[in-house]
């Protein structure tokens, strides 16, 4: 029987040490403060916190690109019925919630000592922060779904098809909630675009963050599946079908 | 046999079958409609008591409108296939009937019953919060295409919540998050409802049709996964 995930340990092994090492190197480049090489460009109100930029953007890029991972397994799921795909769709969507927590929480604390410096707000129905706060919701229904069913094949596909369903609805937002409050993020409606606002040396360092939050997701995901499937060879004494 | 014609029409006579099996047992027993009745009618008395006579920003109410017609349509339209599930008569739906049949059934006795029950609750929301309407049509327009997003979304979801075997608060718990593309635009053109003015609501109401729409063949798509054993 062929076993599912990355089989090959030693480059699975060698790919998770260079994804700590990207990772490292990007927290240092984003924490460094020396001379003019990387030393972002102190503006009024924001100040240092735009170097949040380096962690709270590619946080919420993670989950979006953890949601869609969840999305695609559950519709595999349910086109072949493959054990793994199931387990991939619900570790995905455990990811998300992490990444998607961690991107409100970010983005909360930043908001509220520039947006709302002078404020009390700590929390703003703005459109992204509102999207995201719904996909987190979305996931725990998800979970709670899971939990409320004992037949691992019925808990498998019907809660695909609910990941599924979803996943057909999320989008209606995006065009909803802009109506219901203006946006204060970069790139929306008559805000300057991301790029036309953000200084180039910080691209030095965003842009490889990006790619490592999207890395660092992926093996934490990837872990985490690879630990389903050992958990579910040693209590399960049938030929899995994974 | 290959009469697209006369497999249409077994179809809708599945379809109808089955509608007119649910109103016909709902009619005998009258088990949801007087649980939602009271329900709705327990919960308005309460807000009016609770909110006062003074609540007059048409805003706020056309807000309470839509929650309390949220938390109903959560309370009753998990009936449909959890009843099935307790009489023991899912099985025997499940052999004498295709999956698109059943769904399209369950999907109109839902629109049919949360229908009616939503114009006694806005009736008597309107009564006894003393709410103006400007515009009675608008109103009624989108609290029609708002039931039908409501319908669309929950049927799908009860049929999953049946499924399960602890099934306390779960309808809700899987409901309401993917419920705000409804929330927003109804709750919208209730508002332009209450004060008069048909000024932009061709978005909200598009949005609503389109969601439906949606929700509805996504659904539609998705059932057999759910229902089927």
């Amino acid at each position: 029987m062929k076993r599912a995930s990355f089989y090959n340990t030693t480059a699975y092994r060698g790919l998770r040490l260079a994804i700590v090492v990207g990772m490292a190197a990007v927290i240092l480049g984003a924490f460094s403060y020396g001379g003019s090489w990387l030393s972002v460009p102190r503006m009024p109100i924001l100040e240092h916190t735009a170097r949040n930029l380096y962690f709270h953007v590619p946080m919420w890029f993670t989950m979006m690109g953890l949601a869609l991972i969840s999305a695609y397994h559950s519709l595999q799921y349910l086109r072949l019925g493959l054990v793994v795909r199931d387990l991939r769709a619900s570790e995905a969507a455990k990811m998300a919630v992490v990444f998607g927590l961690l991107g409100l929480v970010t983005g909360s604390v930043w908001a509220h000592y520039t947006w709302y410096e002078g404020t009390n707000i700590w929390w703003n129905f703005d459109p992204k922060q509102t999207l995201a706060a719904v996909q987190v919701l979305i996931y725990g229904a998800y979970f709670g779904l899971r939990n409320a069913m004992d037949d691992p094949t019925v808990r498998a596909r019907v809660s695909a098809a609910y990941n599924l369903f979803a996943a057909v609805t999320v989008p209606f937002l995006l065009y909803v909630l802009p109506r219901q409050m203006e946006s204060l993020h970069p790139g929306a409606e008559g805000n300057p675009a991301f790029s036309e606002i953000t200084h180039p040396v910080m691209r030095i360092v965003f842009y490889p963050a990006v790619f490592a939050f999207f890395l660092v997701g992926w093996l934490l995901y990837t872990q985490r599946v690879r630990l389903g499937l050992i958990a579910r060879r040693m209590t399960s004494h049938v030929e899995l079908n994974l | 046999m290959h009469n697209p014609m006369a497999a249409t029409t077994r179809w809708l006579r599945g379809t109808w079958a089955v509608v007119s099996k649910d109103i016909r047992l709902e009619l005998r027993s009258r088990h949801s409609m007087n649980v939602l009745l009271i329900f709705v009618l327990a919960t308005l008395l309460l807000l009016a008591l609770a909110a006062g006579p003074s609540t007059s920003i048409p805003r706020l109410q056309s807000g309470l409108m839509w929650m309390v017609i949220l938390f109903s349509t959560a309370l009753g339209l998990g009936r449909a296939f959890v009843a099935e599930e307790e009489q023991g008569t899912a099985l025997l739906l499940r052999l004498h009937v295709s999956s698109s049949r059943i769904y399209a059934g369950k999907l109109c006795f839902n629109l049919v019953l949360s229908l009616a029950i939503n114009g006694v609750l806005v009736t008597a929301f309107i009564v006894l919060l003393r709410v103006r309407v400007g515009e009675p049509l608008l109103l009624v327009l989108s609290l029609v295409l708002g039931t039908v997003g409501l319908a669309g979304t929950t049927t799908l979801l009860a049929a999953i919540v049946a499924r399960s075997q602890r099934r306390a608060a779960l309808l809700p718990m899987l409901t309401f998050p993917l419920l705000l593309p409804v929330l927003l635009p109804a709750v919208d053109a209730t508002h332009s409802g209450l004060i008069g003015s048909w000024q932009n609501t061709g978005t909200p109401l598009m949005t609503l049709a389109s969601y439906s729409g949606t929700v509805i063949t996504a659904s539609a798509m998705l059932f057999d996964y759910a229902w089927r054993d």
